[in-house]
């Protein structure tokens, strides 16, 4: 009788799982003919800048998944796009990622929210078997073997910094001041910068770092003064940049200020006076360091194409820094078209052909250059452009 | 003479959030922890009035003082009245100043916002060193404050009235002395300076939603450091911490501004535990 019974538990158990590696298979819920369903995560009911980012990266993978359907979808799926507010909160985003797979699977997901949702949400897409693309990187998200069916969109502090000193020799800059915040970004930028720098034979004089919280640069300027620098390079956003500026004017220093992207990113400098200070003394010796999409004059045709479809569906809250949901539909479907497949490990895999990254019809990004030792894009110093600020229209700097 | 300008203006911004702390204290011997988040909505309220409506500056101060005032009033409704302990206290007005940042992130965003001054932001030099109009405005009215409140507590009954309340509640209860009501007005009082002095303390930091937690911690250090009920003690405790931040990130570094700050709030509390200007009081036990 035991014995009767066990041989019918094993029996069953056994079929479970042939079952469950039956249903491992499958690409995703939709199946090979079916739609290929796509879902984004962003915080669009979070505060502030985070869902201007949220709504501008949600309107990007629309206008992205309007141009894929129109060409011929992915492997010939028609892309359905399906929108998750996750309030850039990392537990609301587990709850309602588990919730969806639990429908049914998606065949991609893209992460338009911090590195804190991301550091949440790869684990579940690791575990599911899920494509998917990310903005906000964590410590591992880009690593293969951690995670070999996810690819970071943005370019790092080092792909940033790379482009610096070729600009550096253009304008005959042989000193350089640094002055970055206390954040956790702001100590890895300010290291890494130096570091870039020396090794490219700039002479970095002096390297200072604020406090985020503080109220008043001066201090930290009138130090980095006193090494007389040919230019100022700046880590800095929010409030913090307005006191930098303020002390720089204060202190009566005439030195040229090269602002990272998080100071693109800060408003203050994109408003006119009186809420901004565009236009004023405070940013004449200013530029700022961006990607050359979201510079208007430097943009290329697949830019103002990107932007005519997201302007079609809707207003854009913010730069384009953040539309890459779009470039990342554009490279899943150059994939696809590679790999006869829709199969999550065959589109990773075809992802890394360089020819396939390059025949993406991509705008954020000319090309991504994923790598097999590394999934994160890896821009070169053309991708980004030092422009003096100007207002923001459209996504871009004007 | 820079960094010393700069210095004193971070440091007459401490003490005015400090003296706000010392008007509850005196009060009611309790912390209003939310007093900073009360500065930054009078400088948000200073924006709205000066950039968003273009008002005079006059009707802005009186708008910014008459507002803040209002919203102290209700915190004291709120958060004080119906809790009887003090401890707690300290609680509810930790929770109405997370409240006030979320607030104020809703209505105006997380970007800092210009607020203008009214003599102008054109920095100028002044014995030997360069400054900003305002940040020359806020160190006189620092100084114009604590001499204001020390007149006013000295020679008026109401101050009088404080001042007995804060030796004793139960004495001056008995003397006739309506100690919740002063209490309450005093609460009110202070949330009006906050609204008076948040366009000028606005204008030197831009309205923005870190202000408020920007300014509290300093400013509870100030008061430590001068001694908690003393005002005099605030000018000299902001005037310490400022510079001390000041030349510590001139010299030393940004990282040690913070460092150099409570290696003095420290060395002051083992020297005089109760601050510089208060001294420590004896009990029968």
């Amino acid at each position: 009788m035991k014995t009767r019974l066990f041989k019918v538990v094993g029996g069953l158990a056994g079929l479970a799982l042939v079952a469950a590696g039956c249903a491992g298979e499958d690409s995703g819920s939709g199946g090979k003919d079916g739609e290929y369903r796509v879902l984004v995560l962003g915080g669009i009911s979070a505060e502030g800048p985070l869902a201007d980012n949220a709504n501008t990266s949600v309107l990007s993978a629309k206008a992205g998944v309007e141009l894929v359907n129109a060409s011929g979808g992915i492997d010939g799926r028609t892309v359905k796009l399906e929108v998750l507010d996750d309030q850039a909160d990392p537990t609301v985003a587990v709850t309602k990622l588990r919730e969806a797979i639990a429908k049914g699977k998606p065949d991609l997901v893209l992460n338009s929210g911090p590195s804190t949702v991301a550091d949440a949400t790869l684990p579940i897409l690791k575990q599911n078997n899920i494509l998917s693309f990310n903005i906000g990187p964590t410590a591992t998200s880009a690593d293969p073997k951690a995670n070999p069916l996810n690819f970071d969109l943005s370019a790092s502090a080092q792909n940033q910094l790379d482009a610096f000193p070729p600009y550096f020799e253009e304008k005959g800059y042989a000193k350089v001041g640094i002055l970055h915040g206390s954040s956790s970004y702001g100590e890895v930028y300010g290291a890494a910068a130096e570091k870039t720098f020396d090794g490219a034979g700039v002479d970095v004089v002096a390297n200072e770092e604020y406090d985020v919280a503080a109220l008043d640069m001066t201090a930290q300027l009138e130090a980095i003064r006193s090494k007389n620098p040919d230019v100022l390079v700046l880590d800095a956003y929010g409030a913090p940049l307005g006191y930098v500026l303020k002390g720089i004017e204060k202190l009566g220093w005439d030195v040229p200020i090269i602002g990272n992207t998080s100071v693109a990113a800060t408003s203050l400098i994109s408003t006119e006076p009186p809420s901004g200070v565009l236009g004023t003394p405070a940013t004449k010796n200013l530029v700022m360091q961006v990607y050359t999409s979201t510079a208007a004059e430097t943009s290329a045709p697949e830019v103002a194409d990107l932007v005519a479809r997201m302007k079609e569906i809707d207003d854009i809250p913010s730069t384009l820094i953040v539309a890459y949901n779009n470039d990342a539909l554009a490279l899943v479907q150059a994939a696809a078209d590679e790999a006869d497949s829709t199969d999550p490990k065959k589109l990773a895999e075809a992802l890394l052909d360089t020819g396939v990254q390059q025949e993406a019809v991509t705008a954020v990004l000319g090309t991504y250059r994923f790598s097999a030792d590394s999934h994160a894009a890896n821009p070169g110093p053309e991708e980004f452009a030092f422009i003096a600020p100007g207002p923001l229209q459209d996504g871009q700097f004007h | 003479m820079t960094l010393i300008w700069g210095g004193l203006s971070l440091g007459a911004i401490y003490a005015i959030v400090a003296i706000g702390y010392n008007i509850v204290f005196i009060s009611s011997k309790t912390f209003n922890f939310a007093h900073a988040q009360l500065t930054m909505v009078g400088a948000f309220v200073a924006y709205t009035g000066l950039v968003t409506w273009d008002l005079p500056v006059l009707v802005v101060v009186l708008m910014a003082a008459a507002a803040v005032a209002v919203i102290a009033a209700i915190e004291e409704r709120i958060a004080i009245r119906p809790v009887g302990d003090m401890h707690n206290i300290l609680v509810t007005t930790l929770g109405a100043s997370i409240l006030l940042d979320g607030i104020a992130q809703l209505t105006w965003g997380t970007q800092p916002l210009t607020v203008p001054f009214f003599a102008g932001d054109e920095a100028f030099t002044l014995l030997g060193g360069r400054a900003y109009p305002v940040e020359l405005f806020l160190i006189a009215m620092a100084v114009l404050i604590v001499v204001a409140l020390g007149i006013y507590s000295r020679r008026s009954l109401t101050g009088l009235a404080l001042l007995g309340m804060a030796e004793d509640r139960e004495a001056a209860l008995l003397r006739g002395v309506n100690v919740r009501r002063m209490a309450f007005m005093a609460f009110v009082a202070a949330g009006a300076l906050a609204g008076f002095v948040g366009m000028f303390v606005g204008s030197k930091t831009f309205a923005v939603s870190t202000l408020g937690a920007a300014l509290a911690l300093k400013g509870f250090v100030v008061l430590a450091i001068g001694g908690f009920g003393s005002m005099p003690g605030t000018l000299v405790g902001g005037t310490l911490v400022g510079l001390a931040e000041a030349y510590a990130s001139r010299y030393l570094g940004g990282e040690y501004a913070n460092l150099a700050v409570f290696l003095i709030l420290i060395t002051i509390l083992m020297v005089r535990p109760a601050g510089l200007f208060v001294r420590t009081k004896e009990r029968v036990v």
